[in-house]
């Protein structure tokens, strides 16, 4: 329904940065995730699309136009909060629909939204409640159908599952993803979990220190991370960064040594690899060291393994069983191997 | 064990009970004591000798209403109060709205100096303020009275509504404003709903300040036509009857008997709204 274009935002207060510098033009109907670390600015980024903060410096466009004199309340948008912010004096019908009375919906339309939104976020039991007898869930629930009872052009959803089980949660994925295919807004959504983020988005937004990381699709997120923060915050467990040394294309850390890689680059880099890519044993292998852990799941075993001082993640076989301590080799996917600048932690490509 | 664990427990809530109870008698005391004294006949009030077992009289009570305007005094004061409680809400909402709100330069202070007109002895301002009502005509009569018990209680009104309004999160504000409402109708429909206890607490609060008020309703009720239950009250120590004790409880009662009302009327918020401030949540 609305493109969003952030352009040089930053968010300041006082000497505090909330947010550094961000740009990003989100499409419209869009599915874009912001993935990063607690106080990262996640939160902030949101509320300046809301218009609920605005921005220090830069400007919010939507389809076009600066916003940023645009009071919240004219700017169509849908929020679901962190914290819920749920009337405490209103049933849950009434919460799910004051936006619709606010918006004017007309008087006959307004009970079968309502109860649709109740219907999808399983909440038709709890309709005559206050919020306050109500589970977290519920609760966080009754803030998502508030937010879904109305078309706006714009939905904004900081962490809306988080505290829900592992059940519900996947079940609500779900039904957010349909509600905004069918819908067709343009949606924003915030979340820590990289799950939620993998198969919710078109685009991933990672942040980190108040500024953009990497803008991407999952695949490029997963498979090309654009510098080592991206590359170790993502994946479960997520990619090995191990610092060394590279001359004419080979790679050499206390343990490690990679050849064929390109011979252009020489100096202090690090070299990142997935715990999936890796192979126990192997005629060439990459990596020495000792078993620091072996921990089966069933479908795979993660297996740790100590070199020089560092602990590496490995994916193995589920049937890879070894003794702590004792000698065991490693062979990567060469081509899967990432390469950063030691110093910025930017890749090398 | 299971059978003494329960007798324990009964015997515990008998205590509790006792305990409540005793305590009960005695805040009531001086209330029964206030009847006793209300509902005897005079020549009983003034002996040296206590007397346990009074004989019931009823002639306090036709006294005060026959010789004395005390519904109009009873109305004087009823209307006076309800009328400056109301004044202090329409003016004490917006306003602590406003300090809990918006942040804006000498915010701060502006509250500070709301509060601090509380702090100053009334006796400093009554002969100005006699002065100001006399010559803006509004000596003696229930509209001055609503004004002036307004006045007196505005700055804790609004400062009592600020703190409840403090403690509303913010982000609730903001879900209205994405919601689509305006500022009108989140005070309206969101924040006064959400502060109903802080708003009734602050209110009875004002209201038994205002039935107390002596000093500046003397001061501009001066005749019987504006006087008020606590000035009635003063009428009945002095003249050629001398103390008519009778007469001073039953009135004193009288006075009471409305804030009584109201309390237990209330009284489930009231509880609520005086730890609200303390327990988020
Ligand atoms: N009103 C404010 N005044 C000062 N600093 C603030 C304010 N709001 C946020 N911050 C700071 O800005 C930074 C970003 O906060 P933000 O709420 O956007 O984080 P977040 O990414 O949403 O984190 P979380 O995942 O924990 O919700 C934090 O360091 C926070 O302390
Ligand atoms: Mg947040």
């Amino acid at each position: 329904m609305a493109r969003i274009e952030l352009s040089g935002i930053q968010k300041r207060w006082g000497k505090v940065v909330g947010v550094r510098d961000v740009d990003i033009e989100i499409a419209d109907e869009e599915f874009v995730v912001f993935l990063g670390p607690s106080g990262c600015g996640k939160t902030t980024t949101m509320r300046m699309i809301a218009g609920l903060e605005e921005p220090t410096e830069g400007e919010v466009i939507m389809d076009g136009e600066v916003m940023n004199d645009i009071d919240a309340r004219d700017r169509d948008v849908a929020m679901v909060f962190q914290g819920y912010a749920l009337y405490p004096n209103m049933t849950i019908y009434e919460n799910i629909r004051f936006p619709l009375r606010m918006r004017e919906v007309p008087k006959g339309e307004q009970d079968a939204l309502v109860r649709r939104a109740a219907e999808m976020t399983e909440l038709t039991d709890y309709l005559d409640r206050k919020p306050s007898a109500l589970s977290g869930g519920q609760r966080q629930r009754a803030a998502l159908a508030r937010a879904i009872v109305r078309q706006p052009q714009v939905f904004l959803m900081d962490e809306p599952l988080s505290n829900l089980d592992a059940k519900l949660r996947q079940a609500m994925r779900v039904q957010i993803k349909h509600i905004q295919r069918q819908l067709k807004v343009t949606t924003v959504y915030v979340t820590h979990d990289q799950i939620e983020a993998m198969t919710l988005a078109d685009r991933i937004v990672i942040m980190e220190g108040g500024a953009i990381q990497q803008i991407g699709t999952p695949d490029d997120i997963y498979n090309d991370p654009a510098n080592t923060f991206v590359a170790g915050f993502i994946g479960s467990p997520p990619m090995n960064l191990v610092e060394g040394a590279i001359d004419a294309g080979t790679f050499t850390a206390q343990g490690i040594e990679v050849t064929g890689l390109p011979a252009a680059l020489s100096g202090n880099v690090v070299l990142g690899f997935r715990p999936e890519d890796c192979t126990v044993g192997g005629n060439t292998p990459h990596l020495k060291g000792s078993v620091f852990g072996v921990e089966p799941t069933g479908d795979l075993t993660y297996l740790t393994i100590k070199v020089g001082g560092q602990q590496i993640e490995v994916k193995a076989d589920r049937a890879f069983r070894a003794e702590l301590d004792t000698e065991i080799t490693v062979t990567f996917d060469p081509a899967r191997i990432c390469l950063f600048d030691a110093k910025s932690g930017e890749r090398l490509r | 064990m299971a059978s003494q664990r329960r007798k324990s427990r009964s015997e515990s809530l008998t205590l509790r009970y006792a305990i409540l109870g005793g305590w009960a008698l005695f805040c009531l005391m001086p209330v029964l004591w206030f009847l006793s004294i209300g509902f005897r006949p005079r020549t009983e009030i003034i002996t040296a000798q206590p007397i346990y077992w009074p004989t019931f009289s009823l002639d306090a009570f036709w006294m005060i209403f026959e010789d004395w305007p005390m519904w109009k005094y009873l109305r004087n004061s009823v209307l006076a109060i309800i009328g400056s409680v109301l004044i202090d809400l329409v003016l004490a909402i917006p306003a602590a709205y406003s300090l809990s709100r918006y942040t804006y330069r000498g915010r701060d202070d502006i509250g500070f100096y709301i509060l601090s007109t509380r702090m100053m002895a009334p006796a400093i301002v009554a002969i100005p303020i006699f002065f100001l009502f006399r010559n803006a005509g509004l000596l003696d009569s229930v509209w001055a009275l609503m004004l002036i018990y307004a006045a007196i209680n505005l700055s804790f009104v609004t400062w009592i509504i600020r703190s409840y309004m403090m403690d509303i999160p913010k982000e609730l504000e903001d879900a209205a404003k994405t919601d689509g409402a305006g500022d009108l109708r989140i005070l309206w429909e969101i924040i006064i709903p959400a502060i109903l206890p802080g708003i009734i607490t602050a209110s009875v609060i004002a209201m038994i300040f205002a039935i107390n008020e002596f000093l500046f309703t003397l001061l501009i009720a001066s005749t019987p036509n504006a006087y008020t239950m606590s000035v009635a009250l003063a009428n009945f120590t002095g003249g050629s009857d001398g103390l008519i004790y009778n007469a001073i409880a039953l009135v004193a009662f009288l006075a009471f008997v409305p804030v009584f009302i109201v309390v237990v009327a209330i009284q489930k918020h009231l509880s609520r709204g005086l730890t609200m401030g303390a327990v988020k949540g």
